[in-house]
């Protein structure tokens, strides 16, 4: 367990910057996520971190110790890659033994045991002598896991990890990544691309757009308060309104493109042209409310519904139970607290 | 559901795999066939049945010299042709080394230059530089053109294998040396054997080269079998090819018992 700190960190390939300045602590034993798109930088800046690609600028410190200039062999690291990168010619215990093997940890019998411990935290002892080629995906990916926890890293890399499970098996490693965690308090540094997963692991997410934080805070912080359209588009796919905000005597109003009027906190700072976030989860849909709409679509979830319709002309999209069902045409009424709408000045 | 092939095009397709089939096997029956004659002359079908051509193979000291330097240099060639080979590829597969393309052209040119322009310039440059052919010179030339098998078969693998392994190997605390024999050159394994067995092949019935680069004592068993065909020509020669095909079965059937034929082929 250490601590990881990266200062102002650059990369260029050739004439194309692909970090811009990143600058991040991240405390012993944390669980930070770096969620973005693909291309925002995150993989190349969890890769600056195994040494597997060098900086343009900046430092990388583990443990209080400056590893810049170290290469990965020599980093105190494990890394699970998206690709699993088991050795295909040794067995699933030699692979699990193969970093406690290359660092000279413990003696054989040791090395035995941590692989024996290793493999049974992820329940796969009773493949230990099985080849890779002969498990399926999800086992490799335990596999993967075993091998990157085996020697007690300072720090854990995982890029992408899940990308590659169908749905039923992700859920199944998230809880398991949580669990294991929660046991080892391994440092952990996890790329993806899915905020779902960046929530519901991480203490903390890191939302990068463009080589540059965008916001980073805790699961609830940064879902609930995003900072910018970028980070309240990305996070919880919200609906975006275009509004002028005026001032009454019951308080800001946003007026929409279509007069339409809708009441806002007392506390709402901002004045003038903006935009409004409204998350489908705090949009409900009934016959009366604060806004008039049509549906347009509606999408059968199971549990839920959701609905596209259209307000002030603009194509906004609302989940909702199956108490009611509204159909296409029909003419709605949109509800939603004051507090929940977040503001963003144009 | 594929559609059907028109039935013209279904017959000329047996028709067509039934002549290359029948054009690549047809030289290896009639020579086994002629092998087998009791007869003095090269004939098929075999005039009665008998091995006495094989016992005077295995009784010829011109045969048997010759089949021994073949193998001797055969064996030779495969060890130095697989490892620098393997080499060469790994080295072309990183991409790491300035001009590695030019390298790589350079390596596999010798698929593509007539032999018989390189065997020339070998006797001419040996000669002017080194002085009158021997063993060596034999090694070396047979090596080259035995090379670009090893390279290709291992290229062919290496570009199959997970290109992070090696990043694996590096997170994992694997300095170079580890990597290169722990993560590498086992990917590489079934590539080089495959290769190592064309050396082999290569180099053990290598005629052209073999006939500029001899000298008195030194005759490799592709030139004796031409000159016994040449000047006595007697159902011998039928005989010691019949010996060669049999070798090249009995190394392909190791390579399928140890590597799989499919992998080898794909190779």
């Amino acid at each position: 367990m250490a601590n990881v700190r990266l200062e102002d960190i650059k990369k260029s390939f050739g004439n194309v910057k692909v970090l811009h300045g990143i600058t991040l602590d991240i405390a012993s034993g944390e669980f930070v996520s770096l969620l973005g798109a693909s291309g925002c930088g995150k993989t190349t800046l969890l890769r600056a971190v195994a040494g597997l690609e060098s900086v343009t600028s900046g430092s990388v410190a583990i443990d209080g110790q400056t590893v810049t200039e170290l290469p990965p062999e020599k980093r105190d690291i494990a890394m699970m890659f998206q690709s699993y990168a088991l050795l295909p010619h040794l067995s699933v215990s030699e692979n699990v033994r193969f970093p406690l093997r290359m660092r000279g940890i413990g003696s054989r019998e040791e090395q035995a045991e941590r692989v024996k411990a290793a493999l049974e935290t992820v329940q796969l002892g009773h493949l230990a002598e099985r080849k890779p080629r002969q498990l399926s995906g999800g086992q490799q990916q335990r596999v993967a896991l075993a091998r990157a926890i085996v020697s007690k890293p300072k720090v854990l890399l995982l890029d992408e990890p899940l990308s590659n499970l169908d749905a039923r098996l992700r859920e199944d490693m998230q809880v398991e990544l949580i669990e294991i965690h929660k046991r080892l308090g391994l440092t952990t540094l996890f790329v993806t691309h899915d905020q779902e997963e960046a929530l519901s692991l991480s203490d903390r997410v890191v939302l990068l757009n463009g080589g540059r934080v965008e916001q980073q805070g805790s699961p609830a912080e940064i879902y609930s308060r995003p900072a910018t359209e970028f980070a309240s588009n990305f996070l919880g796919s919200a609906n975006i309104i275009p509004v002028t905000i005026e001032s009454t005597d019951a308080g800001p109003v946003a007026v929409l493109a279509d007069r339409q009027r809708l009441q806002l906190s007392q506390s709402e700072p901002v004045r003038g042209p903006a935009r409004l976030v409204l998350r489908q989860e705090d949009l409900a849909i009934g016959k009366s409310g604060d806004i008039e709409g049509e549906v347009r679509t509606r999408v059968y979830l199971g549990a839920r519904n959701r609905y596209v319709m259209v307000l002030a002309g603009q194509p906004v999209r609302v989940l909702s139970g199956n108490d009611h069902v509204f159909t296409s045409g029909e003419a709605v009424s949109l509800s939603i607290d004051p507090a929940r709408i977040r503001v963003i000045a144009d | 559901m594929v559609k059907a092939v028109p039935t013209s095009i279904r017959i000329a397709a047996i028709v067509f795999v039934v002549l290359t089939a029948l054009l690549l096997l047809a030289p290896l029956i009639v020579v086994v066939g002629a092998s087998l004659t009791a007869n003095q002359f090269v004939s098929f079908p075999p005039q009665g049945l008998s091995l006495m051509w094989y016992e005077k193979v295995l009784s010829s000291p011109e045969y048997l010299s010759s089949g021994l330097v073949s193998l001797m240099v055969a064996l030779l060639v495969t060890v130095t042709a697989t490892l620098v080979g393997g080499a060469a590829a790994i080295a072309i597969h990183r991409k790491q080394l300035p001009g590695s393309q030019v390298l790589a052209s350079l390596f596999l040119s010798p698929l593509v230059l007539p032999t018989i322009i390189y065997a020339i310039g070998m006797l001419m440059f040996w000669s002017a530089v080194v002085g009158p052919v021997s063993l060596p010179v034999l090694w070396i030339s047979h090596t080259v053109i035995a090379m670009p098998y090893v390279i290709r078969t291992t290229l062919a693998v290496l570009s199959e294998s997970n290109p992070f392994l090696e990043e694996a190997a590096r997170t994992m605390g694997a300095n170079r040396m580890q990597r290169l024999w722990l993560v590498v050159v086992p990917q590489c394994a079934p590539g080089l054997a495959a290769g190592a067995f064309f050396a082999f092949n290569i180099s053990f019935d290598e005629a052209v080269l073999s006939l500029f680069l001899r000298k008195p004592g030194m005759t490799t068993l592709p030139v004796q079998i031409y000159g016994q065909l040449e000047f006595s020509p007697d159902p011998s020669v039928a005989a010691v090819s019949s010996i060669m095909i049999a070798l090249t079965i009995v190394l392909i059937l190791v390579i399928d018992r140890l590597l799989g034929i499919k992998k080898f082929a794909s190779a």
